[in-house]
């Protein structure tokens, strides 16, 4: 079996339709993001909003296919790398539970789904996190997936567990509440053996934190994602802290998102 | 059948043709019953899905490009959103101008909830119509404009399935589910 197996050759069936990088950067209105539109200005996703459970909609699938990806890609992770000589077999038996994880959270989401009236495949597909799996080094790997993209999800899911109780809708804050514990555990695993791997390393550190910088700026369009009371998404500091992340490094995220939101077309 | 008129004629952002959006609007029109012109006007700058009745006599309609998107390929026309979008507009129209909703409040002072309520009656009625549908996602707005309980489920279906309401009766369902 071939190792690094390519984005565009992921299994999907007739529903789904993958929409590239580049035609998702490349739209004239925006990139889509957090179920609107980097183009607009937008409000902090409540269901108060017009169009707040239509948007809850895309962003829950746009995170369903989000958690293929992680399972493809946490399954890859046990897979592409030589034993001993690249990873040592904790770091394959973290990715062999993410994998579990990740199939669980993909039955929640399809249920959500069914629940919040969604047909799978309804919203295009992009497939930014397996990309972010496919990189050669298991350190940038981590990096880049659990600590970039799941620590994004922290941030989602946390805000969706908030939209769910503001709502009364206890079938979405309890789903969210419990892959929620999940995704911390895969940032911590992600912190933790980035630190593991490059403990005397720290040519290989940097360029981790580099990758995991340059995924996290991808996410970031107009910052979307920030600490500000009417942030789209809301970024969660407790849960960071948890899942390993220095007051630093959260620091950091927040200006990142302030800088782009400053940046930001009005 | 209906003359359609679509602004702008050419699009810059989306992959959008004029001529088959008025022919998707006329066929909903001519399924509807209408037969006087319709002007449509597109933001295709804006991928959001809000559309609204500007005027009622003569119609004219505004829209989101994004309202007409095929979701599953961004930038491209969605015949079958338009014919939701569409459907929903024309229908409301309908109900003004019966007599049956004379009581109800202009577009922009109905609250969320009336907007879901109503919706939920119009788009079960383009169901059995084989216009629009997607009953499962109406279900979902109306749950969040009324509560997650068994009595909006009810109040909802009721809405769904009648087929001849006036607005007493759709502010009566709303108000007594959220009230309950």
């Amino acid at each position: 079996m071939r190792k690094i197996f390519p984005a565009e050759e992921l299994a999907r069936d007739a529903r789904f339709i993958r929409q590239t990088n580049e035609q998702r950067l490349g739209d004239p209105r925006g990139a889509r993001v957090a179920g609107g539109s980097s183009g607009d200005r937008l409000a902090k996703l409540t269901p108060e909003l017009a169009n707040g459970p239509d948007r809850a909609r895309a962003l829950m699938h746009g995170i369903f296919v989000g958690e293929i990806q992680a399972l493809e890609g946490a399954g890859r992770t046990c897979w592409d790398f030589e034993l001993d000589e690249e990873v040592p077999l904790a770091l394959k038996l973290d990715m062999a539970r993410q994998c579990w994880d990740e199939a669980r959270h993909c039955e929640i989401s399809v249920s959500l789904a069914e629940h919040m009236g969604t047909e799978l495949g309804e919203f295009a597909e992009n497939g930014l996190l397996y990309e972010a799996a496919c990189n050669p080094d298991p350190v940038l790997r981590l990096t880049g997936v659990n600590r970039a993209l799941e620590g994004l999800a922290i941030d989602v899911f946390n805000t969706m567990k908030e939209f769910g109780n503001l709502a009364g809708d206890p079938v979405l804050e309890f789903c969210e509440d419990w892959m929620l514990a999940d995704e911390v555990t895969h940032v911590k695993m992600g912190s933790d053996w980035l630190r593991r791997l490059t403990a005397n390393d720290k040519e290989r550190l940097d360029k981790a934190l580099e990758f995991q910088k340059i995924v996290d700026r991808l996410f970031s369009f107009n910052g979307f994602r920030g600490e500000d009371d009417d942030s789209p998404i809301q970024l969660t500091r407790r849960f960071r802290e948890l899942a390993g992340f220095s007051d630093d490094e959260i620091d950091e995220i927040a200006d990142m998102s302030r800088e782009a939101r400053v940046e930001a077309p009005s | 059948m209906s003359e359609i008129s679509v602004t702008p004629k050419s699009f810059e952002m989306v992959f959008y043709d004029s001529a088959v959006i008025g022919e998707v609007v006329g066929e909903v029109a001519e399924r509807l019953g209408f037969s006087e012109p319709i002007v449509l006007e597109i933001d295709e700058a804006s991928p959001l899905g809000r559309s609204k009745i500007t005027a009622y006599d003569p119609v004219e309609l505004w829209v989101d490009g994004g309202a007409l998107e095929n979701t599953q390929r961004p930038r491209h026309f969605g015949k079958q959103r338009t014919r939701d979008t569409i459907g929903r507009l024309l229908i409301r129209i309908l109900d003004r101008r019966s007599g049956r909703f004379d009581d109800a409040p202009a577009d922009d002072e109905l609250s969320l909830s009336q907007f879901a309520a109503w919706d939920a009656h119009c788009v079960g009625r383009l169901e059995r119509l084989g216009i629009g549908g997607q009953r499962k996602r109406r279900l979902y707005q109306f749950r969040n404009r009324h509560g997650f309980t068994d009595v909006a489920d009810e109040a909802f279906d009721l809405l769904w399935d009648s087929s001849e309401l006036n607005w007493p009766e759709i502010e009566r369902i709303s108000s007594e589910c959220r009230a309950g």
